[in-house]
């Protein structure tokens, strides 16, 4: 098994109950460290549930999960802490204020005060937020909101990032922010994984990418030798064609 | 600890800023309790203290007249009204039909020395053969009553003026033999009378402590209700689980170093400290404010521990009952639809709006499936029957069990995800 994974997935599946076919068909991959990996698909691909499988959140049917060469299912306490997970839902609580929430967040991840001062001091400045602190997120916009929710997930500055989805439904600006931010982040040695239905965006995003269509993963590499070995112009070709 | 007193001060800060939520859980119980402890009080008023008007002609003006109008006026339950003898008898009756008097006695004139004379005969000729028996013309003393008047109403007055003829024909008897003895006996003798009564009957409420007060709308209304506000965090505490959950940020501190058993102990801490303010607060306006209104003061007794044991079981009850209602429901409206009207069948069931014993004998029973019932149960044992631990251990446990299996069923569907 490689020191370098960050991630390793064999023969994964999960069928919910009633459901008439898995959400997640017998996926088998591995992400390296460092990697800025992007898991794409329409919508009911399994790309959440896959997700939320690596997470903890849910559990599979069947098949082997490792991250960080620990077992999923019975190493989760150990994981917990090197992972951060920003979920496509604005995940925070709309009755308290942006810092409010974060102190809250940061203080579950278990640290002290000043630590978690410090990451807000330094994320602030990158998104462009920090007027908006003692503003409830009731009152904010969905990008703003999309900001804070990426933060709380990255206070305890984890080693491997999960991203549902982190810029739908966003303007331009809040979009371009929160990219760049992502890269910069990869650009330190944090793995992410991404899962999204914006191919563009992952293209410019992701080192390595899979495509999955109903559960299933049809394939896994680089996006541009992807594009390549199938003769296409771009991703988003790539994978109307996988998808027919 | 720190990730403890995170999710504490998160719940707290959820709470304070809910200020509706907020506003339902103290002020709506304190409405409440105030209105149906006035409005019960009013009835148990009517109970106690309002009489029934009785109407009395004493034409008799003799012994055997006074003597009943006296036992009659003794009989809390009437309000009496002499009448003047000028008043026609069809006047008494239309003034009965009217409904100015539930019941109208008319003490014939003579009644007196109608009875001393035949008693007296009737000695005489006991003693003397040559004395004819009394030729018995019975007086009737005449009782008119309401349509209306309940049975047990026309029973006690009956029976207070049987009683107070017989004393005097037995009074009159004794004298009348006295009389012919002290002509038998060449010794002087002097007049028989019986010792007052030989044989009473005693009646008291069975309380353990015979210093307490007898229950009244106070000592019913504030634990009742202080039940139902503990139990009405159900609501808040359900909602408030699914609202976490649909905004996300449930998932997200599932994935974080954050137990759900952690989560759900955060809220318990809190929610705990709602219900027992909530339950200081009834306490207070029980004992403070209502003597202001002019209700009875609440007596809490002394035993002080067991009253904290009650309500923490009570609140431990309601709040594993809230989990697992916030667990169940897949909406916050079907988890506050549900959770209110939970907490309202609970209440009705377990006697807080209508005290058990009032309840057929059927509900009753039923009565005793609510934990809202186990809980008025202890209290009542420890404000009006004055018992200590011995009398709320078992309620108490029904309590925590309760809550304990709520809770699990709560943490268990968590599980199965």
């Amino acid at each position: 098994m490689s020191k370098d994974l960050a991630i390793e997935i064999s023969h994964l599946f999960k069928t919910y109950r009633d459901a008439d076919r898995p959400a997640v068909n017998d996926l088998s991959l591995s992400v390296e460290q460092g990697d800025f990996f992007g898991l794409l698909g329409a919508n009911g691909a399994g790309k959440t549930t896959t997700l939320s499988i690596l997470c903890g959140l849910i559990k599979s049917s069947s098949g082997e999960v490792r991250l960080f060469d620990k077992d999923v299912n019975t190493q989760l306490k150990e994981i917990k802490p090197m992972i951060g997970v920003v979920p496509q839902e604005y995940a925070l609580y709309p009755e308290l204020t942006a810092l409010e929430n974060l102190q809250f967040f940061g203080g579950v991840y278990g640290l002290e005060k000043k630590q978690i001062a410090e990451q807000i001091e330094g994320m602030t400045d990158i998104l462009q937020v920090k007027d908006l602190l003692n503003k409830r997120i009731a009152r904010m916009s969905g990008g703003e909101k999309r900001r804070f929710n990426l933060m709380a997930g990255l206070l305890h500055r984890p080693k491997l990032l999960f991203l549902d989805e982190p810029t739908v439904g966003i303007d331009v600006k809040s979009q371009q922010i929160i990219i760049d931010f992502l890269r910069e982040l990869n650009r330190e040695g944090m793995t992410i994984i991404y899962t999204s239905h914006l191919m563009a965006e992952a293209e410019t995003l992701c080192n390595h990418v899979a495509v999955m269509v109903q559960g299933r993963k049809l394939c896994d590499g680089c996006p541009s030798a992807l594009v390549a070995e199938a003769g296409v112009a771009n991703l988003h070709e790539l994978c109307l064609n996988l998808m027919k | 600890m720190r990730r403890f007193a995170a999710l504490l001060y998160k719940d707290f800060l959820l709470l304070v800023r809910d200020k509706a939520g907020l506003a339902l859980l103290y002020l709506m119980p304190l409405v409440l309790v105030a209105l149906m402890a006035y409005l019960q009080n009013d009835t148990f008023k009517a109970i106690l203290e309002n009489k029934l008007p009785v109407a009395v002609q004493n034409l008799d003006k003799g012994e055997v007249g006074d003597a009943i109008c006296k036992s009659l006026e003794k009989v809390q339950l009437f309000s009496i009204d002499q009448l003047a003898d000028s008043v026609p008898i069809k006047d008494v009756e239309r003034r009965v039909a009217n409904g100015d008097y539930q019941m109208a006695l008319i003490i014939p004139e003579g009644l007196s020395e109608q009875l001393q004379n035949c008693v007296a005969q009737s000695i005489q000729h006991t003693f003397n053969d040559s004395i004819p028996a009394p030729v018995i013309a019975s007086s009737k003393v005449t009782l008119l009553t309401d349509p209306t008047t309940k049975n047990s109403f026309m029973a006690t007055l009956s029976s207070s003026l049987n009683e107070q003829i017989t004393t005097m024909q037995t009074d009159l008897m004794l004298q009348e033999i006295s009389l012919q003895v002290a002509q038998l006996s060449p010794m002087p003798i002097g007049e028989i009378k019986l010792p007052g009564k030989v044989v009473e009957v005693e009646q008291r409420v069975a309380q353990l402590n015979t210093d307490r007060l007898i229950p009244n709308a106070t000592q019913h209304n504030v634990p009742a209700w202080g039940l139902f506000a503990i139990f009405f965090i159900v609501v808040s505490l359900a909602g408030n689980i699914i609202k976490e959950r649909e905004e996300g940020s449930f998932l997200r501190l599932l994935a974080m170093p954050c137990s759900f058993t952690l989560y759900l102990i955060s809220k318990v801490a809190v929610y705990l400290v709602i219900c027992l303010t909530q339950v200081l607060l009834m306490a207070a306006v029980g004992c403070w404010l209502f003597p202001l209104l002019g209700l009875p003061a609440l007596s809490l007794g002394t035993c002080w521990s067991g009253l904290l044991m009650v309500s923490v079981s009570a609140a431990l009850a309601a709040i594993g009952f809230g989990v697992a209602i916030g667990q169940l429901a897949r909406t916050s409206q079907q988890a506050s639809v549900f959770g209110a009207i939970s907490v309202v069948i609970m209440a009705a069931l377990g006697g807080v709006w209508i005290p058990q014993f009032v309840m057929p004998k059927f509900m009753q029973i039923v009565s005793m499936c609510s934990p809202m019932n186990w809980g008025l149960s202890a209290y009542y044992n420890l404000l009006l029957r004055g018992s200590g631990w011995e009398g709320i251990w078992w309620q108490c446990l029904l309590l925590l069990t309760f809550g304990a299996v709520c809770f699990f069923v709560g943490r268990g569907k968590e599980r199965r995800l």
